[in-house]
């Protein structure tokens, strides 16, 4: 606000010193440096960040231990998925949420002091032990900007790697490996939003698109390109020893999920833009394609997903409105189960003999059905 | 003017300056227009424009009777950033009545109103989003870094942004000094829409917020506001008797306080100021605080008031002594 509008002032002479722009160097002081490796669940994110790993950059521990959906590891520091998690949890959003407006609120988590000051200690507790840190996280796409923050505020530099896979794969191996209730329609919605914003997010800064067949069909000149367009040292340092650890990790039948457009039940208006999205994204996996030409095709997608979210959700108004007070209900009556159970649970603890009690009756309730199984 | 914008005229029938205010936000183009008033501002625009290119999408300039050629350097730098698309100089040739009782006694509809100065700068934005900006406010590496967020992830919703700056008197290219005990919070980014024009307040202009606007406060050290201890910045002030005791003026106070002590060598005598010296690996002292000095500094940065020496006795004494203890960074 223009507080005070002074009195005609004598003009100040000026001198070339004075007007000379401010060159700014690199915020960095250090050989501090992040990569985010981002983009939709199930598209190599896991592979890309053992390959980073293998070749010497740090994946702060403990890190998630790996299961039946992501055998080789995931690849993900175990704090990291945890505060990704509360913060989602907070601002009520999903990993894959299809709501263009759900950018905002985990925004607006990522601008408060609290979250930036957490993250910034723990990356530089993290930076007394290595230098180059990858960090690796599905959710990690919602908190690319409070990632660069804490990286400015600990005098690293960052980088983002984002996957790429086709859509309709991503959707088969999620239904394949997570199940649930989630139908095609919203996890190819969620895929949309998730990647379109992540382009939005990474737009500008140091960045680099891999396609998740690339890596598996031949990964070297896959990394090798990612290392020079990133400035990698340890991928261009990387020995024959490093190369071979990386031949026995990455395993070329990891793609084991080859779904397709015919595969998947959504309907064509929502299939055309995540088909266009995706034609738009493998051209920034090109060499040389990260042009303007296709972030002005990918701003338009963004804003005719967004068009076409705010329809759906028009017509499903209905289903949201009686949606709050179910919920509600729901959560009340969960809530009140949870301490019943809990209730129960420290009388039985707090008594030997009642403990005793109820284990005789559950025994004597075993017996009493076999027996009456038996009589059938 | 299209079926989306309203005309605001003036009382002095000034056409080639009525205002084309756009009704609805969702119909204007996403991103963000920053909008500077500047007046005599060559000086600060090189710190000031190179982080907004950065920021937001557009950056329109609006000359009030500069005489030290303040629209060509804006023009100069654009060119240097690579951004001479994406800015828009243009100049408000009338007098603007000061803050205070001359405000108040000029018509809302004059040329010579502040809100109605506002209007017509602002109704140069043709993006969703306006972003008030000043001639001397300089964006922290974590301040671009925030608003580029923020220019894509508004396009969803109807916010309006706060945020804290910090006072920053610069004594020399290698010397400055921030004021750790001032803390000055505005709203600076608003929708471009019918309900978010600017009107007259008492004192000086507002902009009209409706209830459904979401709110965003940012954190500290996003911005710095350059006040150059050569200048002649508080001249046309008779005294620190002339602020009055509104909270507005009591901030000026302070601001006048630490500025003649400053200018005066007397840096030792004030309280919660701290004195910055950029090492020789960074051209200037603004380069020094804005990407390396304020981002890394330990938070929060503003001493709170209840960790003040002497707050316990005297809550409204201004407490002397040297603070140079925690000049350095982290």
């Amino acid at each position: 606000m223009l507080e005070q509008v002074p009195a005609e002032p004598e003009s100040e002479k000026l001198t070339d010193e004075d007007l000379a722009m401010s060159s700014t160097p690199g915020p960095t002081d250090t050989q501090r440096k992040v990569v985010l490796v981002a983009g939709s669940g199930r598209s190599g994110t896991s592979l890309m960040a053992g390959i980073l790993k293998q070749m010497g950059m740090t994946v702060p521990e403990p890190e998630v231990v790996a299961d039946a959906t992501n055998p080789k590891g995931f690849g993900e520091p175990r704090w990291v998925v945890d505060f990704h998690e509360t913060l989602l949890k907070r601002t009520i959003v999903q990993t894959a949420d299809a709501r263009p407006s759900a950018w905002f609120d985990t925004g607006r988590a990522g601008t408060r002091e609290l979250n930036r000051s957490e993250l910034t200690a723990w990356l530089e507790q993290e930076f007394t032990t290595a230098d180059s840190l990858v960090i690796k996280d599905p959710r990690i796409s919602w908190f690319l900007g409070l990632w660069r923050v804490a990286a400015v505020r600990s005098g690293a530099s960052t980088s983002t790697i984002t996957m790429l896979r086709p859509p309709a794969e991503v959707v088969g191996s999620k239904n394949a490996y997570y199940g649930g209730r989630q139908g095609d329609i919203s996890r190819l919605a969620g895929w949309v939003n998730v990647m379109l914003c992540t382009e939005r997010a990474t737009r500008g800064s140091s960045r680099a698109f891999v396609r998740y067949h690339d890596l598996l069909d031949d990964w070297t000149k896959t990394v090798v390109r990612v290392g020079e367009e990133l400035d990698l040292r340890e991928v261009a340092d990387a020995g024959t020893g490093k190369m071979q650890e990386v031949h026995g990790f990455v395993d070329p039948q990891m793609r084991r999920v080859r779904a397709t457009w015919d595969d998947l039940s959504v309907p064509d208006n929502l299939r055309d833009v995540a088909q266009a999205t995706w034609d738009q994204l493998n051209l920034l996996a090109e060499p040389g394609g990260d042009t303007a030409d296709v972030h002005a095709a990918l701003d338009e997608l963004r804003h005719r997903y967004g068009a076409l979210y705010a329809d759906a959700e028009a017509f499903a108004n209905s289903s949201v409105t009686a949606a709050g007070p179910a919920f509600l209900r729901a959560t009340r009556q969960a809530r009140a189960a949870q301490a019943e159970a809990d209730a129960a649970a420290a009388y039985e603890a707090a008594s030997p003999m009642r403990k005793g009690y109820l284990r005789t009756r559950r025994v004597g309730g075993r017996v009493k059905r076999r027996l009456q199984n038996r009589g059938e | 003017m299209t079926d989306n914008h309203l005309l605001l005229s003036n009382l002095e029938e000034l056409h080639d300056f009525d205002v084309s205010w756009p009704r609805d936000f969702r119909a204007q183009k996403p991103g963000v227009t920053s909008v500077l008033r500047v007046k005599n501002e060559a000086r600060s625009l090189p710190w000031v424009l190179p982080p907004l290119f950065e920021a937001v999408q557009h950056v329109v300039v609006v000359d009030n009777q500069s005489d030290d050629g303040t629209p060509d350097v804006a023009r100069r730098v654009a060119e240097e950033s690579g951004a001479a698309d994406r800015l828009t100089v243009t100049a408000y040739p009338f007098d603007v009545s000061r803050c205070g009782a001359e405000h108040l006694a000029t018509p809302e509809a004059s040329v010579h109103n502040l809100a109605y100065f506002y209007n017509w700068s602002f109704a140069h934005v043709d993006t969703a989003y306006s972003m008030k900006w000043d001639g001397d406010m300089v964006l922290t590496r974590e301040g671009i870094e925030t608003y580029a967020d923020l220019s894509w992830q508004l396009e969803s919703v109807e916010a309006v942004i706060a945020m804290p700056r910090h006072p920053l008197f610069v004594e020399s290219d290698r010397v400055a000094y921030l004021d750790v005990y001032m803390i000055n919070v505005e709203e600076y980014v608003f929708p471009m829409g019918e309900a978010y024009r600017h009107v007259k307040a008492y004192e000086w202009e507002m902009r009209m917020v409706p209830r459904q606007a979401r709110r965003v406060r940012l954190p500290e050290g996003l911005c710095v506001e350059l006040k150059y201890l050569d200048s002649d910045e508080f001249d046309h002030w008779v005294g620190p008797d002339a602020f009055g005791a509104t909270p507005r003026t009591m901030r000026k106070l302070r601001e006048w306080e630490v500025f003649h002590a400053l200018k005066e060598g007397r840096a030792d005598e004030i309280e919660g100021v701290v004195r910055i010296e950029a090492p020789a690996d960074y051209d200037h002292v603004i380069t020094y605080v804005t990407q390396s000095w304020l981002p890394r500094q330990q938070r929060p940065i503003t001493v709170p008031v209840d960790q003040r020496p002497g707050f316990a006795e005297e809550l409204t004494s201004v407490p002397k002594a040297a603070d140079k203890a925690s000049a350095a960074p982290r």
